[in-house]
């Protein structure tokens, strides 16, 4: 009996559970990446550790691009990671006969050995001891028990004795390194792949990190970026025409296909026809009214008001590309609003209209009292759904000013992700617009709350 | 002064007429009842005497003034809806005083009559709050205030009462009525309850297919129905009709029902004489016969079939020559299924209905 109820209360979980497997990989797992694009660097800090081993503890973290002075490097064995560009070192294990005629076997630097053969493959297989020059040197070459100068020293080779290579090791080097600014920072290593080492060797950068952290350097460059102000206030300024605009008109349409008037349907599919249209099509269409030689001059010339073409869609006349926008968004989604509207309108009962007839309403006085007051839900949603819509308005304004006379957020998320290949910026950007979004429907949420809702306790 | 005329009144929709070439007049402070089952035009009478559907043609006057073509709004009239059609986004003070501030009432009027609506509705401590959060039986006197508060000479109500449940219904029944009594509103009242009907109005019309088949005082239309469909549907149980055959004897009429001969009452006699063919119907209501253990003089012998007691009367099924009849006896009668039993049936207690156009035949 118990196991039963159990069941029957695990089975709504289980018919939801396709819906959240669904919402986690297709919806909050890229929201989730997307966050982390906008305000984590994959790259920014280098770890530095205490010996040239990866093994070695870290201890400290100098950020990515920080000046360095470089004060020893040690040559290690390779990570093998596949990575390019690397400071390498040769080593070989050599064998030959030593200055007293005894047989020397071990490791010698590849810049010791002049190489006489190599196999096909291109491997060293003998070579003789290069000579030393300067009066003041060591004639004998050092012979090291491993591929590393710190290791003990097995022997000592004669200049130009002949030897036999068994064996090559390739070296990385490590640098112990101490950022340039800040003398009393704990020096520490670091492998040459992830520096930049400058042509004295004693000066050098962090080329890249590897271990992230978060950081608003993407939202601070976002926001330095010379196009984010002029994106922002253009697109405030058309949400700020568009919406109240549109409101207005779709209640109007609203009420027309509302009253049942003759032809009502006829008017709620010339209305509702903009919607079949995508937005890139619609600006597209207003361009080609508001260009050159479009329809607009030519109607403003065949009435003789302007002396040839008006160029309305110039860097001189952003007023007119954004006059020309906020119409192709009017004209485009305004219809939307007006479904919403419609549909909220025929939610209220019939009779409740009609008894505010009976009561002596007027018309104006219907809508003012009645329809406006009970569709204040419906207008929550429009007002929503449009202000979340024209804060992502894109391909209308692409169409009618390329995106750089006039831009808008949307347009520099898209600059910053193709143009610019700056992904973690575009993502700012996409994130500053969800922001905005989110704002408006709490503040609409708040603010237009509907009157049913309140009820006293 | 709101005498409502109503003159060859014909509304349709589409190719159905809902109400046909109706005439009707409502005497000034009447409570009328339409009545009548569902779609047969009551409640688009009503609506044509409100305005909320203009007739096709005819004409309604209220008081004298024609109405016909004025929007409602203008007719001065009052109503309550099946819904309430209350506005839930108002309190229950806005809702009652809607109208009179839509008619740009004085401030301190509204706020008179509102209040005094709302106490004769016993709703004065919902007046703050809203119709969201209240039961089905508050919203109606909600309703009822509103139409109230308008102080108009005629007031309309559409099934004002059959959204209540029973108990409800029944108390809100008496309350209207009580309400209704002091207020000088000519009165139109739709429902398809009968009780509701019969308990309320000051006279009812009976409607069918858009057309009024009587229009009387209660007692008039329950016991002297004007035709057959009136006698079988008002009524609980409704009026039992037998088939029977006219023989013209030279002296006398007489009617022949299962083998049973019934000499109609001497005024009526003359009127079936006078009928076309042999054929008649005889209509009487359960309680108007006479139940006997024993034969005795112009008796019928019946079968019961079924006893159904209902506390303060048995309702008896019984058969006769093929018919069941529909017969209310007082409980101390002790009778049970398949008894034999003993009709008589008292001659100035049938309705005869000349089968040709179903009218009930009165000299």
């Amino acid at each position: 009996m118990k196991v039963r109820t159990w069941r029957r209360r695990l089975v709504p979980y289980l018919l939801i559970a396709p819906a959240i497997v669904y919402l986690a990989m297709f919806f909050a797992y890229p929201m989730y990446q997307g966050l982390v694009l906008a305000i984590y660097d994959d790259d920014a800090v280098l770890p530095v550790r205490s010996e040239p081993t990866l093994d070695a503890s870290e201890v400290s973290k100098i950020p990515q691009g920080t000046a360095l002075r470089i004060l020893d490097r040690r040559s290690q064995a390779m990570i093998e990671d596949g990575e390019a560009a690397l400071l390498t070192e040769q080593w070989f294990r050599v064998s030959g006969s030593a200055a007293v005629g005894t047989s020397v076997n071990g490791w010698v630097p590849e810049a010791r050995i002049r190489v006489r053969e190599s196999d096909a493959a291109g491997n060293p297989l003998t070579g003789t001891v290069r000579p030393k020059l300067g009066q003041s040197a060591d004639p004998l070459t050092d012979v090291h028990a491993e591929p590393d100068e710190s290791s003990s020293v097995v022997g000592r080779l004669e200049q130009r004795v002949s030897v036999s290579i068994a064996e090559v090791a390739v070296l990385e080097v490590w640098f112990l390194v101490q950022p340039a600014e800040d003398p009393d920072e704990i020096a520490g290593w670091a492998p040459s792949r992830y520096l930049q080492v400058f042509e004295d060797g004693e000066r050098g950068r962090v080329h890249r990190g590897t271990a992230g952290e978060f950081t608003s350097a993407f939202i601070e460059r976002m926001i330095d970026d010379r196009f984010f102000e002029p994106a922002l206030r253009n697109t405030l300024l058309i949400m700020a025409m568009l919406i109240p605009l549109q409101l207005v008109l779709a209640l109007a349409m609203a009420l027309v296909i509302h009253a049942r008037i003759r032809f009502s349907s006829g008017f709620l599919y010339v209305f509702a026809l903009p919607i079949g249209m995508s937005d890139l099509a619609a600006g597209i269409l207003f361009f080609s009214i508001f260009t050159g030689n479009g329809l607009l001059n030519s109607i403003l010339d065949g009435l003789g008001l302007i002396d040839g073409p008006f160029a309305f869609l110039t860097a001189e006349t952003t007023g007119w590309i954004l006059f020309a926008i906020v119409l192709a968004e009017l004209w485009r989604a305004t219809s939307i609003v007006m479904v919403i509207l419609v549909a909220g309108l025929q939610a209220i009962p019939d009779e409740t209209l009609e008894a505010a007839e009976l009561f002596g309403a007027s018309y104006w006085q219907r809508v003012r009292h009645i329809m406006l007051p009970l569709l204040k839900p419906s207008i929550q949603v429009a007002l929503i759904l449009r202000t979340i819509l024209a804060l992502q308005v894109f391909a209308v304004v692409i169409a009618l000013s390329g995106g750089d006379v006039v831009t808008v957020l949307a347009h520099e998320s898209f600059r910053q992700y193709f143009e610019l290949r700056n992904d973690n910026v575009a993502s700012a950007y996409a994130l500053f617009i969800l922001l905005l979004s989110i704002t408006s429907a709490v503040f609409y949420l708040r603010s237009v709350r509907s009157e049913s809702e309140v009820r006293p306790t | 002064m709101a005498e409502i005329r109503i003159e060859r009144v014909t509304k349709s929709f589409g190719d159905k007429a809902a109400v046909r070439d109706t005439s009707l007049t409502i005497a000034d402070r009447e409570f009328l009842v339409l009545l009548g089952p569902s779609g047969c035009g009551k409640t688009t009478l009503l609506r044509a005497i409100a305005g909320l559907g203009m007739a096709d043609s005819g004409r309604i006057t209220i008081g004298g003034r024609d109405v016909t073509y004025l929007p409602p709004g203008r007719r001065q009239i009052s109503m309550v809806f099946q819904s309430y059609a209350i506005f839930p986004h108002m309190t229950v003070r806005d809702n009652i005083g809607f109208g009179l501030r839509m008619n740009k009432v004085d401030k301190s009027e509204i706020s008179r009559r509102v209040n005094s609506a709302a106490e004769l509705l016993h709703i004065e401590d919902l007046l703050d709050r809203r119709p969201s959060a209240m039961s089905g039986g508050q919203r109606q006197r909600v309703a009822v205030a509103r139409a109230l508060a308008m102080e108009a000479k005629v007031l309309l109500m559409d099934e004002p009462l059959s959204n209540l449940d029973a108990l409800l219904r029944l108390e809100m029944r008496a309350e209207l009525k009580r309400l209704l009594a002091d207020v000088d509103a000519t009165t139109v009242y739709v429902t398809h309850d009968q009780i509701e009907a019969l308990s309320m109005g000051d006279r009812v019309a009976v409607m069918r297919d858009g057309e009024i088949q009587q229009c009387d005082v209660p007692h008039k239309v329950y016991e002297a129905p004007s035709n057959r469909f009136v006698g079988g549907f008002i009524g609980n149980p409704p009026m039992n009709f037998l088939d029977g055959m006219i023989r013209r004897n030279t002296d006398d009429v007489v009617v022949t029902v299962a083998h049973h001969e019934f000499s109609p009452a001497a005024q009526i006699a003359p009127l079936i004489r006078a009928l076309n063919g042999d054929r008649i119907t005889l209509g009487i209501r359960a309680e108007n016969m006479e139940t006997l253990t024993a034969p005795g003089p112009d008796t019928v012998p019946v079968s019961v079939e079924v006893v159904e007691p209902l506390g303060a009367q048995n309702l008896l099924t019984v058969e006769v020559g093929g018919h069941r009849l529909k017969v209310s006896t007082h409980p101390s009668l002790p009778v049970a299924a398949k008894d034999e039993l003993h009709i008589r049936f008292p001659a100035d207690q049938i309705r005869w209905i000349d089968p040709a156009n179903d009218m009930v035949l009165y000299t």
